[in-house]
């Protein structure tokens, strides 16, 4: 019974997020790590992470630093680094540049990185030393953005002390430490927020045309429209109730800011597209019997298509 | 009748030096905590560094209240930055946190109370200067937060980032 018991509070236990650190688009830019390559017939800057954490010793230091204070607060971030090379092992890598091609990029390497790493937050982080005569000084960026919405979490920045020290490494240090506690005192406010109305996604549902199922949006059961029912199983199943639905109509509707549980009832953290199933489960079973096809569009949203499998 | 008389003056008597008495004691305890906090620099890792300026009548009460209003800065006001110098919020951001614990704090700001563990004065930055009749004392003071912070989140004064997870 006691055994029982634990084993209950064990499984109630809910997961940390999991943290990983990469270096921002723009200080990747600017830094000189990146891909060029041909998208709609447009250049567009990839970066590549890889080559910046290859060559740059100031981004590996920074990372190691905030890997410690993070790690002090009990939050050990994921590594990029390993990340990246599961990435290699899993042949995924070619996604990253597949738009040398001329293909039109699935996925951008930030979605890659957050798919194949599954974190849960994405810190970018970006420095830039500037120069006032003989002294330097450091402008530091870190931002906290939720792996499945995209949105901004929180951010820690601010332009150091002049000094005449030269040194990236010892200034960007001093910036990471002295900003380290304002940040993450909104990554906690983030924290609390979340374990109280849920993690933020967004289901799309289409109906592909001329479905074999003969079913819409505006399909009635039982004298109630489809979409109503979908409704109130959001209704029942979403945090609080909590979602919009922006835009409707007979073949598609959008829901937008859908607060999910962020674990499911066996303890599971689940994303939008575990979210889904549950969603394509219930309109596959009677009376519905309605076909369904979830697909992924990264961790907070997937769509579900009616009419067929 | 001169009894009464007599009774009823040691009554007022007895009631007028409770209240002068009761107005010092009263002054003396704001005086406590009569400061400002202000950035000083940004701290080596696991610590702050500020200047804190106290307020009071006698000198030696002002010099003795400095590292404590250091720690009750860090812990329930914070400091704005500038400069270079980056402001901090307070570690304890629920409000009433200072009532609802008010026996822990009194015992951590005692004479000889735990808040000591987590101050080192740096010497040489004391100034002083007298202001209608009130000393204004200010000294840098280096405040180690990190075990502060873990020591307040052991006493569920606040909450860890872990907390929930």
């Amino acid at each position: 019974m006691l055994l029982a018991v634990a084993t209950l509070a064990a499984t109630a236990q809910i997961k940390k997020p999991e943290l990983m650190v990469i270096p921002s688009d723009v200080w990747c830019i600017q830094n000189g790590y990146f891909y060029e390559v041909e998208n709609m017939g447009n250049k567009v800057k990839v970066p590549n992470y890889k080559q910046a954490l290859q060559e740059d010793m100031g981004l590996k230091l920074a990372i190691a630093k905030l890997n410690d204070l993070m790690a002090e607060r009990q939050f050990p971030l994921k590594s990029l680094e390993q990340t990246l090379k599961n990435i290699e092992l899993q042949h995924a890598e070619d996604n990253l540049t597949v738009s040398k091609a001329g293909n039109d990029l699935a996925e951008s390497p930030l979605d890659e990185l957050a798919r194949t790493a599954k974190c849960d937050i994405i810190l970018e982080l970006s420095w830039e030393m500037k120069d006032f005569g003989p002294k330097h000084s450091i402008s530091y960026i870190l931002e906290a953005r939720d792996a499945y919405t995209g949105k901004s979490i929180g951010a820690a920045t601010g332009t150091g002390k002049q000094s005449f020290t030269a040194d990236v490494d010892v200034l960007l240090e001093e910036a990471i430490v002295a900003n380290m506690d304002n940040f993450n005192n909104r990554l906690q406010d983030h924290f609390l927020e979340m374990q109280e109305i849920g993690r933020e996604v967004t289901i799309d549902i289409k109906v592909f045309a001329n479905n074999a199922a003969g079913v819409d949006l505006e399909t009635e059961f039982d004298g109630e429209e489809l979409i109503d029912i979908i409704q109130d199983w959001l209704q029942q199943n979403t945090v609080k109730g909590r979602f919009t639905m922006p835009y409707q109509s007979e073949n598609i509707a959008n829901f937008t800011q859908v607060r999910i549980p962020v674990y499911d009832n066996s303890g599971r953290a689940i994303d939008a597209n575990g979210f889904a199933k549950q969603l394509a489960k219930m309109l596959k079973k009677a009376p519905y019997n309605i076909p369904c096809k979830v697909m992924v569009k990264g961790l907070g949203r997937a769509v579900i298509i009616l009419g067929e499998k | 009748m001169k009894k009464k008389l007599l009774f009823i003056l040691a009554l007022m008597v007895t009631a007028v030096v409770a209240t002068v008495d009761a107005k010092p004691k009263a002054q003396r305890e704001m005086d406590e905590f009569r400061y400002e906090i202000q950035c000083a620099g940004n701290g080596v890792q696991g610590t702050y560094l500020v200047r804190v300026w106290t307020y009071n009548k006698k000198l030696k009460a002002a010099l003795e209240a400095c590292p404590r209003n250091a720690v009750h800065g860090v812990i329930f006001k914070g400091f704005v930055g500038g400069d270079g110098c980056v402001g901090q919020r307070a570690l304890v951001r629920e409000p009433g946190a200072e009532m609802e614990y008010e026996d822990f704090f009194n015992h951590f700001f005692a004479s000889n109370g735990e808040y000591r563990k987590y101050i080192s004065i740096v010497p040489g930055t004391e100034e002083q200067m007298k202001v209608d009749k009130v000393y204004k004392v200010g000294i840098v003071v280096s405040v180690q937060k990190d075990e502060l912070r873990k020591a307040l989140e052991a006493a569920g004064v606040i909450k860890s980032l872990n907390y929930g997870f």
